[in-house]
């Protein structure tokens, strides 16, 4: 496993999505961090800010960036040796196809996690460095907004993993990570407007992607906290042996 | 006794209606070179996928140096593979490329990729990217991939594929290094027996999935050279008559009624009035004879009719 592990990482350093993926989270906490704005994205949440908010906080809030930005190592680590066909030569002299595919999503997981955990602390250092105290919060209380969403993050990766191993195809991958959020979005805010859809609508918004990652980061309920916790328990769980599954029938070309 | 390398036992593989292998039976035994000879879609390939993994088995066994099951899982890192066509990371330099393998199977001596490039000529393009490389180059590069770290055994599907004639005739020279110099086993599939006779030391045909016939060169040249078969009621006598009476000594008992006689001087008159002339009954004598694609198609023939 080690040994899979030293060729993903040597081969990932080679792509360009390795240092797109860098670049670009380097680049959304500069301006943060000059302009003293948390910037990000959101699909549909409505979060707001208290004035006692530090802004590194505030940013975590907004980690629905790495939505995003987590596509491009599962597209680099997974889609790549299927559209390279390159699967075929570490399953024939290697590894098991089932081994395969638990190194691989291992791999994009670990690879993806760690990814998240270490720009968060390096913007959170770099902040309080230029910041100073005023925008930034204690390590702490930085680390407990950040790292409570990592559950969540484990279950969007995963869910990436499955949609990869599946589809196989990075364009598809793509597509269907991007669209699907605001497909999703544009679908309840129509049903919202609808009175008597309203009341289910603004439930499942409870647990849409940005309104999760927006509230685990600041102070939500214990329950809603839970009931998130379990959601991605189960999205994990089923992504995971459901991409194995789907994997282990498919015929490799 | 010698060792099998690999022995497949009844495998088939059926894709819902289509059976692409049908309880094949092969016994690959260490140090051959293994012509697997077929047309295009007769089934080689799915034979070398099943042995190494890449499609599951629908019915029937393999075993890889003894060990079949999960233990043959452990020998796999014995084998090296060129499945079909040469895949490989665009982005990335010939050698980049195999230390990426090399990384995955362990390699830690990368002098290891210097001398499979070599061996392929490709030590000129080490740093240049796969996406620039031309047929005959990439297939090249699967070979060397195939012989990264010594394998045991090495299986290539259709090799020469895209080599110019000087490739093929220096991958010819390598096939028979890798077998005489280091004991390497190789199994190559080729839809051109040609090549395949010019390399290897036995051969399986095969044809809609089925095996036609398991042949050694010896075999192989036996029905293919040019000779009169001769048909009696009885062979030992015929045997004596023609070495007794016309002095002919190159020649074979097929069976109980069939010699084939390879003297290129014996005359099928006189031998056809000798045996006559013994009270033996003659059945049949004709000339015979066939080209490797003619010895082939018969076999092929023989299938379809």
């Amino acid at each position: 496993m080690i040994n899979m592990f030293k060729a993903e990482l040597y081969r990932l350093t080679k792509t360009k999505g390795f240092y797109l993926f860098w670049f670009l989270a380097a680049f959304i906490y500069t301006l943060t961090v000059v302009y003293h704005a948390p910037g990000g994205i959101s699909f549909s949440a409505f979060l707001e800010f208290s004035d006692s908010l530090k802004m590194d906080i505030q940013q975590v809030a907004l980690n629905t960036n790495y939505y995003l930005l987590l596509i491009i190592p599962t597209f680099c680590i997974i889609c790549g040796e299927f559209s390279e066909h390159t699967v075929k030569n570490t399953i024939t002299s290697a590894i098991s196809k089932k081994k395969y595919y638990i190194m691989k999503s291992l791999f994009t997981m670990l690879y993806s996690l760690t990814a998240f955990i270490t720009v968060n602390y390096l913007f959170y250092f770099v902040n309080r460095a230029v910041n100073g105290s005023k925008y930034s919060s204690a390590f702490g209380a930085f680390s407990k907004a950040m790292l409570g969403q990592l559950p969540l993050f484990t279950a969007i990766v995963s869910l990436f993993i499955f949609i990869a191993f599946t589809l196989k195809k990075g364009a598809a991958l793509n597509a269907i990570t991007m669209i699907t959020p605001l497909a999703f979005s544009l679908l309840m805010m129509m049903l919202i407007e609808i009175e008597q859809t309203r009341k289910v609508a603004e439930k499942i918004m409870r647990y849409e992607i940005s309104t999760m990652i927006g509230k685990l980061a600041l102070d939500c309920s214990d329950s809603y906290r839970a009931k998130c916790y379990i959601i991605c328990a189960a999205v994990t769980i089923v992504s995971l042996v459901g991409g194995y599954l789907i994997f282990e029938k498919h015929e490799l070309e | 006794m010698r060792e099998i390398a690999l022995q497949t036992n009844q495998l088939t593989k059926r894709y819902k209606n289509f059976t692409a292998l049908d309880r094949a039976d092969m016994t690959v035994y260490r140090g051959d070179i293994y012509g697997l000879v077929g047309r295009n879609g007769a089934g080689k390939t799915t034979m070398m996928k099943l042995v190494t993994g890449l499609t599951n088995v629908t019915e029937g066994s393999f075993s890889i140096f003894g060990k079949s099951g999960s233990a043959a899982e452990k020998e796999k890192k014995r084998i090296g593979c060129l499945i079909e066509s040469p895949a490989f990371f665009g982005n990335l330099t010939a050698y980049q490329n195999l230390r990426y393998y090399c990384f995955q199977k362990g390699i830690t001596d990368v002098k290891q990729i210097d001398e499979a490039l070599k061996s392929v000529s490709l030590t000129d393009a080490r740093n240049k990217k796969f996406k620039t490389f031309s047929l005959g180059m990439k297939q090249r590069l699967g070979i060397a991939f195939a012989l990264l770290d010594n394998p045991d055994l090495v299986i290539l599907d259709e090799p020469i594929n895209g080599l110019d004639p000087i490739g093929i005739s220096e991958l010819r020279d390598t096939f028979r290094k890798l077998s005489q110099e280091k004991g390497i086993t190789l199994i190559i599939s080729s839809h051109i027996l040609s090549e395949l006779y010019a390399v290897a030391n036995r051969f399986l045909f095969i044809e809609s999935g089925k095996v036609l016939k398991e042949v050694t060169k010896q075999q192989l040249d036996l029905e293919c050279s040019r000779c009169l078969v001769l048909k009696t009621d009885d062979n030992k006598k015929a045997a004596t008559i023609l070495e007794d009476k016309l002095d002919i000594r190159d020649y074979k008992v097929i069976d109980s009624c069939e010699i084939r006689v390879y003297d290129e001087s014996a005359k099928p008159d006189l031998i056809a009035k000798e045996i006559v002339l013994n009270d033996l009954r003659l059945f049949g004598i004709h000339e015979s004879g066939v080209s490797l694609e003619d010895y082939f198609k018969q076999l092929v023939g023989e299938v379809h009719s």
